[in-house]
């Protein structure tokens, strides 16, 4: 991966400078974008290394980290681009508990960012799992794909104070079909988990990750329920198993929806210690209310996306909500090239003559 | 002769080549699609020895430059109304527009001064590789060989039944 893919060597520097928060696939994109244009940039992230979910979330073997090491690298050593690691940036609105919180060493304002850049880049992604709305759900030893999959990960890096959850002997039912439910087996099985169980309410046939997935999942040791819905979890002080009710596929109805899916059949248990919900992310941008991020979304801006805040623009899963790799750096270096353009306006007294003009509904994510 | 190489056993269906492509290009030449067996098969130029697009190209818009690079004179190609090109390509490689110029496809990105395509200098999962035609024996393995015949099974019959792992 070479986030400089827009030129050969460094140019010399235009006295600009940028602060991109967030040093995911889409900060890191538009900071390979801006360094090609002679900026200062400074990237800063709440975790321990850059790279973002293609470090902490997507495993090593479908991402190596080395490939996103070396990038990092690049832009680092070749280009100066500088990371400010272990810091989390906040604005006015309080601030809701996430994962990779517990890295956080230094705390930074929004506000302080705007004023010593010409030119802020927010680019934080979507770090609030969507949690599975049962009875029980609240009990030790239930988790959200992204809260069993990232302290995993973040241990393997020697990182104190990182509680990783017991994996060794344990039973785990994951609920989902999608890669982030595949990644959470995957990884349990790896750690030694007596059984790992992937419970999907619709077939693998409709299963987002893939038939080849669910396969290659039940090579490696896991048992695949499909057609399996949980209606609570169940246990004391923590989890001891799952209730699952029989799912099936009716017939096509009136309102073009192919399959729906009633879940009326016989209910079941599961005996497990720990439950994971991957159902998806929801994208949980920081200072949304101030940004605006609805208007941004959906073009009704001064600038393609430039926020309620003169000069802060915003990219990424933070923007759109969750996506892949691809949408990320593209909504990255589209943001990257609007902020160039702002400033080069700006810069020559000329963004009046550009109002409105610049934002086509083909740009917008 | 340098060409572009894909590994589909490192193919996560990521979208960076499409989404870089698409951003220097608008159109993008470069196309993730999945399977509904779960495979990700980007579709792309092979520029291959003997295109069947050019030979299809009644207006003589597609050419081979000295470097095998297959690619599309869009002035030429704006005038024709036949559009062979987009049935011929076994590859599905040649891309409509919906613009002025109809078509579009890859170049090897030889319009940015050397810098190469960018769809390969961005692939997160070191899958997609520029390289020299006689270097690509080299980068085979067992599992890319494999994840390329599970390709090319479902390609030739989408209908057959899941290939085995």
């Amino acid at each position: 991966m070479n986030f400089t893919f827009l030129c050969n060597t460094p140019p010399p520097k235009n006295g600009r400078k940028v602060a991109i928060i967030g040093a995911g696939p889409s900060g890191l994109a538009a900071a390979g974008y801006l360094a090609c244009m002679g900026y200062k940039v400074e990237v800063y992230d709440k975790l321990p290394k850059a790279g973002g979910l293609m470090i902490f979330g997507i495993p090593g073997h479908r991402i190596p980290d080395v490939n996103i090491d070396e990038a990092v690298k690049k832009l680092q050593n070749d280009y100066g681009v500088e990371f400010r690691l272990c810091t989390k940036i906040c604005g006015s609105e309080p601030m809701h508990e996430e994962a990779g919180d517990q890295f956080v060493l230094t705390y930074k304002s929004l506000g302080g960012r705007v004023e010593d850049n010409d030119a802020v880049l927010i680019s934080t992604g979507t770090w609030k799992s969507r949690r599975l709305n049962l009875p029980g759900a609240d009990l030790p030893g239930v988790y959200s794909g992204l809260e069993f999959l990232f302290p995993v990960r973040a241990a393997g890096y020697n990182i104190s104070g990182v509680k990783a959850p017991d994996i060794k002997g344990k039973k785990i039912a994951v609920i989902g079909a999608g890669f982030t439910a595949v990644d959470v087996a995957h990884l349990a099985l790896a750690q030694g988990a007596e059984k790992v169980y992937l419970v999907y309410r619709r077939t693998r046939n409709e299963a987002p990750c893939g038939t080849l997935e669910v396969s290659m999942l039940e090579k490696s040791g896991a048992i695949c329920h499909e057609l399996a819905s949980p209606v609570r979890i169940t246990g004391e002080d923590r989890v001891q198993g799952i209730e699952l009710a029989r799912c099936r596929l009716a017939q096509a109805d009136d309102t073009g929806r192919c399959r729906p899916l009633v879940c009326d059949g016989e209910l079941f248990n599961l005996e497990v210690d720990i439950v994971v919900g991957a159902i998806g992310e929801i994208a949980a941008p920081p200072f949304a209310h101030d940004l605006g991020l609805e208007n941004v979304r959906k073009g009704q801006v001064r600038w393609l996306q430039m926020t309620n805040i003169d000069s802060v623009f915003v990219a990424g899963d933070a923007l759109t909500g969750p996506s892949r790799v691809g949408s990320a750096v593209y909504s990255g270096l589209k943001a990257a090239q609007s902020l160039d353009q702002w400033l080069t306006l700006k810069a020559e007294n000329r963004l009046n003559e550009y109002k409105g003009e610049l934002i086509k509904n083909t740009d917008l994510p | 002769m340098k060409t572009l190489y894909l590994d589909y056993s490192k193919c996560i269906g990521c979208g960076t080549c499409e989404a870089v492509c698409k951003f220097i290009y608008r159109t993008p030449r470069i196309i993730m699609t999945r399977t509904s067996y779960g495979l990700h098969v980007p579709l792309y130029c092979q520029h291959c020895d003997n295109p069947k697009c050019m030979r299809v190209c009644i207006r003589k818009a597609i050419f081979q430059d000295d470097q095998g690079v297959v690619r599309l004179r869009e002035e030429v190609c704006r005038t024709c109304d036949s559009k062979n090109c987009l049935m011929a390509c076994p590859y599905v490689a040649m891309m409509c527009t919906g613009g002025d110029n109809p078509v579009t496809k890859c170049d090897m990105c030889v319009t940015r001064a050397g810098l190469g395509p960018a769809c390969a200098a961005m692939c997160p999962c070191d899958a997609l590789h520029y390289v020299d035609r006689t270097e690509m024996a080299s980068l085979e393995t067992e599992a890319s060989q494999k994840a390329y015949e599970r390709v090319r099974k479902y390609i030739i019959c989408p209908d057959c039944s899941a290939p085995a792992l």
